[in-house]
């Protein structure tokens, strides 16, 4: 039995306290196993306030009996799915990036692992109207090729301009700098970044494999460490803060010619999801297609190894692009 | 969250003394002053102010910028023409400052040629459109030719000399000499990949002095990363932390940097066919990638990959004026139809 005190927890002052003591909640098990509904008209405190702080509590104290439905209740209050604004991406994904998850995409270069991040990212943005951390580690980031494709989901200008102005951005191009940030984010950073426009909503990493590859391998061990950080880190930040982490990794070609996601085993059960891109091969020579394929290599919600075909001038806006959009559309309705 | 400190940018052997002395989070170092920690943890005095500072980043999770402001800087920022338009199209106007470009090619495809011609362009007047940077040339082969570059800047300041119109163009065209052009080029030779590695190590500080450079050119990568290496993987990591480099470098300094690449045969099945060389890992580092390519006798730039652009060809051509635009009887039908109707 836990004594409920003061500064347990963010919101439990001594006023609430009080009032709790009067109606009878003297420990952390009777404030969880209680109807917060009731408990709230009670003590008259708001419902929002009493269920954050029993989230809080249930957290810090695992060990009580909870029920799968208190569980589960719990799971989707928290949990959003955030579509990634392509119908064959979101297939795989179950209908989208689920928050709380890490989530990776892996492929060689030019494999379009960017443009379907600058792609969720616009989504996120502009349709779901929340704030996306976009930390960019290879330089490949254009804010142009955002306007280009926020261009083909809207044409009205402001719309477009408060779209970008919710996608905040870092560039950075070693791992101490990624840790930093990711910590930073933790620390305060997130709701820093949702003053204005939407909460946070997804943190992006592209790429993951850019600043951590490099350290591995060789004499020193500190890469593994710096790797496994990294992986904490992501971890915590999507659970604590119900955020959903997309990350990019590169690929690596064994001797029969298969195709892996960089990073190794260890890093293998980082991600949650795992969707590898690759080019769709046309007949050689003919000019340079642009088809990509995306296969499901990890989940825990599908049969894996689904595969579907995309096209990269989904997302192009202006000439062509939008009709072209429409007739995907059709295609896949 | 709390932070171990061993997630921070500190030397090895003092995240082991700070271990020992039973440090293991950032929120271990709190109130300490760096004389305290010195003694404490056994390190010198400027080791433990380093260890506070290190400590004391978090929060705000770095400098944030939305896509806002950055495509205000982008549209702010002009691109280093190549002079063959068909590209430079392909490209939304050509080569960008502030990101990394990798051309690749065969032997005699012209690979040092656009640079050359890269390293003339750049300089060109503000008044012209140009961005007027100079440049750094890291030359790894013994491949950059003084008399190219005399040729190709003589061309450069005619043509420009013939466009100049109003008074202030005709002013710059008082500077943009082709002796001016000439020493706006700095030269340094790399001979091996040891010596290209160092060279970039000390660029930062070179390249903060001065801050009119706009282009690195390093003609090749490939050459000094090819001398043999015991283990193939440690090339790689060598590699991959390059790219990095490079690619801080760009976006520190607002330059753009150009590099070259050989190409090499991989077998797929029966067919064996030419790919850019150094693995498929070091495919990832430059942001965008050009294949410069024969078909017939025919010139061809493509873009293999690009954050922004399509995958496009063009056609050029290596003229004793430099990196052109192919000859227009070369031309495809349609282009040239075109052009007759406007
Ligand atoms: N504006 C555009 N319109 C159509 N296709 C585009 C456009 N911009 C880029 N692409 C396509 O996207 C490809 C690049 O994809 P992307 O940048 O996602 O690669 P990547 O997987 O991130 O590679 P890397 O690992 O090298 O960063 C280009 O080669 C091109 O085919
Ligand atoms: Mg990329």
């Amino acid at each position: 039995m836990v004594i409920l005190r003061e500064g347990m927890c963010p919101g439990l002052d001594e006023d609430l306290l009080r009032s709790l003591r009067a109606a009878d909640i003297r420990t952390v098990e009777d404030l969880v196993s209680s109807d917060s509904e009731e408990l709230a008209q009670k003590c008259s405190v708001s419902y929002k306030a009493l269920f954050a702080i029993r989230r809080v509590l249930l957290a810090q104290h695992t060990a009580f009996p909870v029920s799968g439905a208190d569980l589960y209740e719990e799971l989707l209050s928290s949990t959003a799915i955030l579509s990634t604004g392509n119908p064959s991406l979101d297939k795989l994904l179950d209908s989208g990036l689920f928050t709380g998850e890490i989530t990776e995409l892996s492929g060689g270069p030019g494999s379009g692992k960017s443009q379907v991040c600058f792609g969720a990212a616009v989504h996120i943005s502009h349709h779901l109207k929340q704030s996306v951390i976009y930390i960019d580690t290879t330089g490949g980031l254009t804010a142009s090729r955002l306007l280009q494709m926020l261009r083909s989901e809207t044409t009205n200008t402001d719309e477009q301009m408060e779209a970008l102005q919710r996608i905040r951005i870092v560039r950075l191009f070693d791992v101490y700098a990624l840790l930093d940030c990711l910590y930073g984010l933790c620390g305060g950073g997130l709701q820093q970044a949702s003053v204005g426009g939407g909460s946070v909503k997804a943190v992006i990493v592209d790429s993951v494999s850019a600043v951590i590859a490099p350290l591995l391998g060789g004499k020193q061990s500190e890469g593994m460490s710096l790797m496994t950080q990294v992986a904490g880190v992501l971890k915590t930040m999507a659970k604590d803060f119900s955020v959903a982490a997309l990350v990019t990794n590169h690929v690596t070609r064994s001797g029969s010619g298969d195709v892996q996601p960089g990073l190794g085993v260890s890093w293998s059960h980082v991600p949650r999801t795992r969707i590898l891109l690759e080019r769709v091969e046309t007949a050689p020579s003919v000019s340079r297609s642009s088809l990509r394929s995306a296969t499901l290599i990890k989940s825990s919600r599908q049969p894996c190894c689904i595969k579907e075909e995309f096209d990269l001038r989904w997302w192009s806006g202006a000439a062509g692009g939008a009709s072209g959009k429409r007739k995907l559309d059709q295609a896949g309705s | 969250m709390r932070r171990p400190l061993s997630s921070l940018n500190l030397g090895t052997n003092v995240k082991v003394k700070l271990g020992r002395a039973g440090f293991q989070f950032t929120s271990d170092l709190q109130h300490l002053n760096p004389e305290q920690l010195s003694q404490e943890a056994g390190v010198s005095q400027q080791e433990a102010l380093q260890v506070l500072q290190a400590a004391d980043t978090g929060g705000g999770g770095g400098t944030f910028l939305s896509a806002l402001e950055l495509l205000q800087k982008e549209e702010g920022s002009r691109s280093i023409v190549t002079f063959c338009s068909q590209l430079d199209h392909a490209l939304g106007g050509g080569l960008p400052v502030g990101k990394t470009t990798e051309i690749c090619g065969v032997p005699g495809i012209g690979k040092t040629q656009l640079c050359l011609q890269l390293a003339v362009d750049v300089q060109l007047p503000q008044c012209f459109g140009g961005v007027e940077g100079q440049v750094i040339f890291l030359d790894t082969e013994g491949s950059f030719l003084l008399q190219r570059v005399v040729d190709m800047s003589a061309a450069a300041v005619r043509h420009c000399s013939m466009l100049a119109e109003d008074e202030e163009q005709q002013v710059a065209m008082t500077t943009f000499t082709v002796e001016n052009i000439l020493s706006n080029i700095f030269l340094v030779h790399c001979r091996d990949y040891v010596e290209l590695l160092a060279e970039l190590h000390l660029l930062p500080a070179f390249l903060q002095e001065r801050t009119k450079i706009r282009l690195l050119i390093i003609d090749s990568v490939t050459l000094p990363f090819l001398q043999l290496f015991d283990d193939l993987s440690q090339r790689t990591r060598l590699l991959q932390g390059l790219g990095q480099k490079l690619i801080a470098i760009a976006t520190n300094h607002n330059i753009a940097v150009v590099i070259t690449n050989h190409m090499t045969t991989r077998l797929r099945g029966a067919h064996s066919h030419l790919v850019p060389a150094l693995g498929d890992i070091w495919g990832h580092a430059p942001t965008t990638r050009l294949l410069l390519e024969w078909e017939g006798s025919q010139r061809l730039a493509s873009i293999l990959k690009s954050p922004g652009h399509m995958e496009t060809t063009a056609q050029y051509q290596i003229t004793c004026e430099g990196f052109r635009d192919a000859a227009q009887s070369e031309q495809p039908q349609s282009k040239r139809s075109r052009t007759f109707t406007d």
